[in-house]
């Protein structure tokens, strides 16, 4: 299974959340609402937990039932016997199928190995939440089967293995370095054109100088800053 | 076996841009509808003189065909508009949701922020506005007599039609109830194809199959073909009940067919041009260029400012020279193939057209190919269902060039098929984001949302290997502002009787 492409995992992980409710709100509908709300860019979680490149969550509702797609060159059997019985046509259609609980969905594609991630969605995860209150990652999870057994990184790291699924089709949209290093990239793109912009027509000497100055500030080995800060979208 | 263009059933100002007949002027009215039957009754007095796509003078034949009117009279509706008028629900519900929402809503799409934002239009974009009516003559006195026919019609629908004020002026007026627009005159009073900036403008609009003497006109304003040919692009691109590009009907046309074909969809822009900012801008700018001032100003439009010589095959003032020699040396026919007859085969960099030129930006030709051997299936996919017909003249007068204020710029009129498809594409990923051209988030100089929060920047590339630097703009201003406007559904004759006469019938 291709649940790794070079250096990054493809994470996917299916957590069961109980049936029943709180109150007239679903378990499954207060998980989503609370996924709604969380903040976005910067201020996402996700943006502090290290590695994330792309990460989603939503809340599965059901299986969708595929019936048989419609066929222009080799016509379907169950088609001719239609014709003269609704009940034979149905009776050759796929079987309807229903999952027996709602499910959190947790994707990510992210740089490094899984329980290195793990550890630091359990640790970094953290936001302050629409009402003004401060939330870690057990906030998103709490109504998930069995998660009350969740206490420290270790469990957390076992649970959501026993949640996940193996990709079967990994593509990484993102280049194999790490967040760190593709923020830097960013970073000193960014500025290096602005650099340009600023010393068109300048003596060489002069460009040289203030080059010097340039590296000086934007220290292009120092990974941990000035850089471009995880999830922000504008400047 | 081409298509033959029902030419009495389209709207004249569809096929032809009436400036090019030497109709020097234009009127542009909107009007409320308050009663739906009046309304219909108003729409059927104008439908008698709008004026159709029929070729004036002599056809090809030798025939005498319809004579060139002394004015011009052409009619469309907004979404509201048609509802005004009571056509039937199952009609309007297959409109396509652009249309339906019109422009102000669709400003995060166009780009219309800051002082473009619908918050600054003229006042009359606060009004509910149903029709536009535009009127076209070679002289003011031709477009008043029309003009006052039309407020008369308005009159005699008794309550059933307003003709809507609130058009800003060159005056201070707020209040206007018409728009009017103008060529430019140069000092001795001759008109010139010029706009406020300067620059040469309606030079090459698309080409399709059905218009009349297309092998003449083609070249460079068709499709291009992989044997380097033009070929005139599907009259879908441009008229609704007719095979498009990927040979399907437009998906944009409500039902009955009656009420959509041989009609199209008109978006209408009041874009105000900043003159002093770009005169400014120029100015700063060619003080660090390694060229001439006018050979930067047409590395900002993809074309020179005195005659319109496209910048890719007059890269620089001594290429420009050469240019010009052989243009005037040209026939009639020379020049047209001079000015429209290129593409950016021999500029796969850039260096000389440059990527965010306003002319690369509108219509890249073939160069989303990126000199690619045989990228796709032809060298115009990227490009061929993003053409848009342009209409419209410069209005208003710039009084003093020192100040951006006022009331001068152009009305744009874009029309096609599909707005979503072509109109805002363009708008929103070619000229305000540059991801195809593989130039980041630069907007394309001219007509940019540039702002200055977020300053703006382009780069004029050079040959790589030529030892030279490239040259970058930066801090572009805001050049050009949109003071409002509307997408319009221009209905064919047939539609228009229909629509008049309450007879549309999707059933």
């Amino acid at each position: 299974m291709a649940t790794k492409s070079g250096n990054a995992t493809a994470l996917t992980v299916l957590s069961p959340i109980k049936n029943g409710n709180l109150g007239e709100t679903s378990f499954a509908d207060i998980t989503r609402e609370r996924c709604l709300r969380l903040p976005i860019h910067e201020e996402s979680p996700l943006a502090k937990v290290p590695n994330t490149y792309l990460a989603r969550l939503f809340i599965l509702d059901n299986v969708f039932y595929e019936s048989l797609p419609a066929n222009d060159s080799v016509f379907n059997f169950s088609d001719i016997t239609s014709i003269f019985s609704d009940s034979a046509r149905k009776k050759a259609l796929p079987r309807k199928d229903t999952l027996k609980s709602k499910y959190l969905v947790f994707s990510s594609n992210f740089h490094g190995d899984l329980d290195t991630y793990l550890t630091g969605v359990w640790e970094k995860w953290s936001y302050i939440d629409h009402e003004g209150t401060q939330r870690d990652v057990r906030h998103i999870w709490e109504h998930c089967v069995a998660f009350d057994r969740v206490t420290d990184a270790s469990s957390f790291i076992a649970y959501i293995k026993r949640c996940q699924l193996d990709a079967s089709l990994f593509f990484n949209g993102s280049t194999d370095d790490s967040l760190q290093e593709q923020l830097k990239s960013l970073y000193l793109k960014q500025e290096f054109t602005k650099f340009a912009v600023e010393h068109q027509g300048k003596s060489a000497s002069e460009i040289q100088q203030d080059f010097k100055a340039f590296i000086a500030r934007v220290q292009p080995e120092n990974l941990e800053g000035p850089t471009w800060q995880a999830g922000k979208s504008t400047p | 076996m081409t298509t033959n263009l029902d030419l009495t059933d389209i709207q004249g100002n569809i096929i032809k841009a009436y400036g090019a007949y030497n109709f020097q002027k234009a009127r542009y009215l909107f009007l409320r509808i308050n009663n739906g039957d009046k309304g219909r009754q108003f729409v059927d007095a104008i439908t008698a003189k709008v004026t159709t796509a029929i070729p004036w003078g002599k056809s090809e034949n030798g025939d005498v065909a319809v004579e060139k009117p002394r004015v011009t009279t052409n009619i469309a509706f907004t979404y509201s508009g048609l509802e005004a008028l009571e056509l039937p629900t199952a009609s309007l519900r297959e409109f396509p949701d652009d249309f339906m929402m019109g422009m102000s809503k669709r400003k995060d799409i166009l780009g219309d922020d800051g002082p473009s934002d619908p918050e600054n239009w003229d006042k009359i974009w606060k009004e509910k506005v149903h029709i536009w009516i535009s009127i076209n003559a070679p002289d003011m006195d031709a477009l008043i007599e029309r003009y006052n026919w039309v407020a008369q019609q308005v009159e005699a629908s008794d309550g059933g039609v307003t003709l809507l004020t609130g058009h800003r002026g060159g005056d201070d007026e707020e209040n206007l109830p018409y728009q009017d627009a103008s060529v430019l005159y140069d000092e001795s009073g001759n008109p010139t194809p010029k706009e406020h900036f300067g620059y040469t403008d309606g030079i090459g609009d698309p080409v399709f199959e059905g218009q009349t003497n297309v092998a003449a006109r083609v070249l460079g304003r068709g499709k291009l073909m992989r044997d380097g040919s033009w070929a005139p692009l599907a009259t879908g691109e441009f008229l609704l009940g007719h095979v498009d590009e990927a040979m399907e009907y437009p998906k944009t046309a409500p039902s009955p067919m009656l009420l959509s074909r041989n009609g199209t969809y008109m978006v209408y822009r009041k874009l105000h041009e900043n003159v002093a900012a770009f005169n400014r801008f120029l100015d700063e700018q060619s003080k660090s260029f390694s060229g001439s001032k006018e050979m930067l100003a047409a590395k900002f439009a993809g074309r020179w400012r005195d005659n319109g010589a496209p910048i890719v095959n007059a890269p620089d003032d001594a290429s420009k020279d050469e240019w010009d020699k052989a243009f005037e040396a040209a026939d009639f026919a020379g020049k047209k193939r001079m000015l429209t007859d290129f593409t950016y085969n021999n500029d796969l960099h850039g260096a000389k057209c440059p990527y965010s030129a306003h002319l690369r930006r509108i219509n890249p030709r073939g160069s989303l190919e990126y000199g690619v051997k045989e990228a796709y299936e032809t060298p115009g996919a990227l490009v061929n269902r993003r053409r848009i017909l342009r209409r419209g003249l410069p209005y208003g007068a710039v009084k003093d060039a020192a100040r951006d204020d006022g009331n001068h710029g152009i009305i744009f009129m874009a029309l096609n098929a599909d707005i979503q498809r072509q109109f805002e594409f363009v708008q929103q990923q070619w000229i305000n984001y540059a991801n195809d051209f593989k130039e980041g988030n630069d907007k394309e100089i001219l007509l940019g949302n540039h702002d200055t929060k977020h300053p703006s920047k382009a780069v004029l590339q050079v040959e790589p290997g030529s030892g030279k630097p490239p040259h970058f703009i930066n801090n572009i201003p805001r050049l050009v502002e949109t003071r409002g406007g509307d997408y319009f559904f221009i209905p064919s004759i047939t539609a228009l009787k229909l629509i008049a006469a309450g007879m549309v019938d999707p059933t």
